[in-house]
């Protein structure tokens, strides 16, 4: 069995980028910030490009998008580990979600891209800021000679960066072996989702329908007396009037990937859900929830607990405590009470 | 109903499949993610820019189950994202109270400090 790609190239390739992360580390005295960091661009360039080459042949060039946000994620996560200010180590972290994001949308996860800003960037991030405004002497800016040496010197540099790159070699090695006993993409189990997902969208379509006008352009009503729409989607996705309907199911679920809609004269016909206008599509929002909520709600409790706990220990554990003995109290109580007599005499 | 007619959609080849070589463009920018987050963890000792690291480590093996729920189509691996958000939040929280206590008592951020814990 052939490696995906050849293991001289990535195995010399993991070298490069250990070398160039070590060099990259913040040290005292002269800085290889810029070289190593472009040994480690390199390499991880050669790695990709390799990839690039088996992915060209086959086929399966993932989007251009994918080089872009990979390189700023990568790139800052770099920083994040090489700067000697914590702040900044912070923000690039944030470039980093941010860039995660947009590898998310590539991969069809929108609802997850979002909440990773919204949570990560957005409420994590600014936490660590705050701590480390809190917990960090402030530098004088552009002198470095007052940072806090724990900040400036990183401790034992190319052993850390040989284990890192020693599990990067196997995890790659591991990983593009494993790809090919993994099953081809599973196109049956799309439509089982797709039809999953579709046991919510008769309620769907009964709402747009409902929210159609209750009269078309001619002035004719579109609803019966009793509010029912009286139109469905017709052969060519468009509306076509119905006769009032008494509680009949409109869409049941038939073959794999496709809906049969009951049409008005009792014959059936069967779509392509992919092809049904946006208003009747399942959005990535509605299928995570669905998947969220109908498989996974004894872990929501879980994570609600975890939380709890998390804010509970927090509180208990940054609470400052306060120590005053009995005469300072009464000291205390005297001084405000003289003040307040003060304040009412004037 | 205008709107009906045409077929916009943001993710219009959704359920298409992602071939194998594709997952692993995502597996190895997840893999080299993870990788950088050991290694500031191993190096740095600042106890705040470690805890970041791990941050970037649970940012890698969110990568990666975003990178095998859109090649599976199965939406757990976003769900389980959200789960890794939770425990990720939670673990800011405590971790930082933590740091915070333990930078009133010595008034330094350095691991080294803190040798005697290891007992």
């Amino acid at each position: 069995m052939d490696a995906l790609i050849s293991p001289l190239v990535l195995y010399s390739a993991c070298a490069l980028g250990a070398v160039g992360v070590a060099l990259a580390l913040p040290r005292k005295g002269a800085s290889w910030r810029v070289p190593g960091a472009l040994l480690a661009a390199i390499a991880g360039g050669v790695v990709i490009l390799a990839l690039g080459l088996v992915a060209n042949a086959s086929g399966q060039l993932p989007n251009v998008y994918f080089y872009v946000f990979s390189a700023l994620a990568l790139g800052a996560g770099l920083r994040v580990i090489t700067h000697h200010r914590p702040v900044y180590s912070a923000l690039y972290f944030i470039l980093t979600i941010i860039a995660s994001a947009g590898l998310y949308v590539i991969l069809a996860a929108e609802f997850m891209a979002f909440a990773l800003i919204i949570i990560y960037a957005g409420a994590i991030l600014i936490t660590y800021l705050f701590v480390i405004m809190l917990a960090t002497q402030a530098p004088v800016e552009g002198d470095d000679e007052f940072q806090a040496d724990y900040d400036t010197k990183a401790r034992e540099p190319a052993l850390a960066a040989l284990a890192g790159f020693v599990l990067l070699a196997v995890l790659t090695t591991m990983m593009f072996g494993g790809l090919k006993s993994l099953r081809e993409p599973p196109v049956q189990e799309a439509a089982r989702e797709e039809r999953l997902a579709l046991a919510t969208s008769p309620l769907k379509i009964e709402r747009v329908l409902r929210d159609t006008p209750r009269r078309d352009d001619a002035g004719e009503p579109m609803h019966d007396e009793h509010g029912k729409p009286m139109m469905m989607l017709g052969p060519d996705e468009e509306i076509v009037r119905l006769p009032p309907i008494k509680g009949q199911t409109m869409v049941n679920f038939a073959a794999e990937n496709s809906v049969l809609i009951r049409m008005p004269d009792n014959t059936t016909r069967s779509t392509n859900p992919r092809d049904w206008p946006e208003e009747l599509q399942v959005s990535n929002v509605e299928m995570v929830g669905r998947n969220l909520l109908a498989d996974h709600p004894g872990t929501i409790e879980i994570a609600g607990v975890i939380l709890l706990m998390a804010m509970l220990g927090a509180t208990v554990l940054s609470r400052r405590q306060v120590e005053i003995d009995e005469a300072a109290k009464a000291h205390e109580a005297r001084r405000l009470h003289g003040l307040d007599e003060e304040g009412a005499a004037a | 109903m205008s709107g009906l007619g045409g077929l916009v959609i943001a993710q219009a080849d959704y359920p298409q499949a992602m071939g194998t070589i594709t997952l692993a463009h995502y597996l190895f920018v997840s893999g080299a993610m993870f990788a950088l987050g050991l290694i500031g963890f191993l190096t740095r000792r600042n106890m705040i820019i470690m805890f970041l690291c791990t941050e970037l480590m649970f940012q890698a093996a969110g990568l990666a189950l975003i990178a095998f729920s859109r090649y599976h189509l199965n939406h757990t691996g976003q769900t389980f994202v959200i789960f890794v958000l939770t425990v990720a939040a939670a673990e800011a929280a405590m971790a930082l109270a933590l740091v915070i206590l333990l930078f009133r008592k010595r008034e330094s951020l350095n691991t080294e400090d803190w040798t005697e814990m290891s007992g």
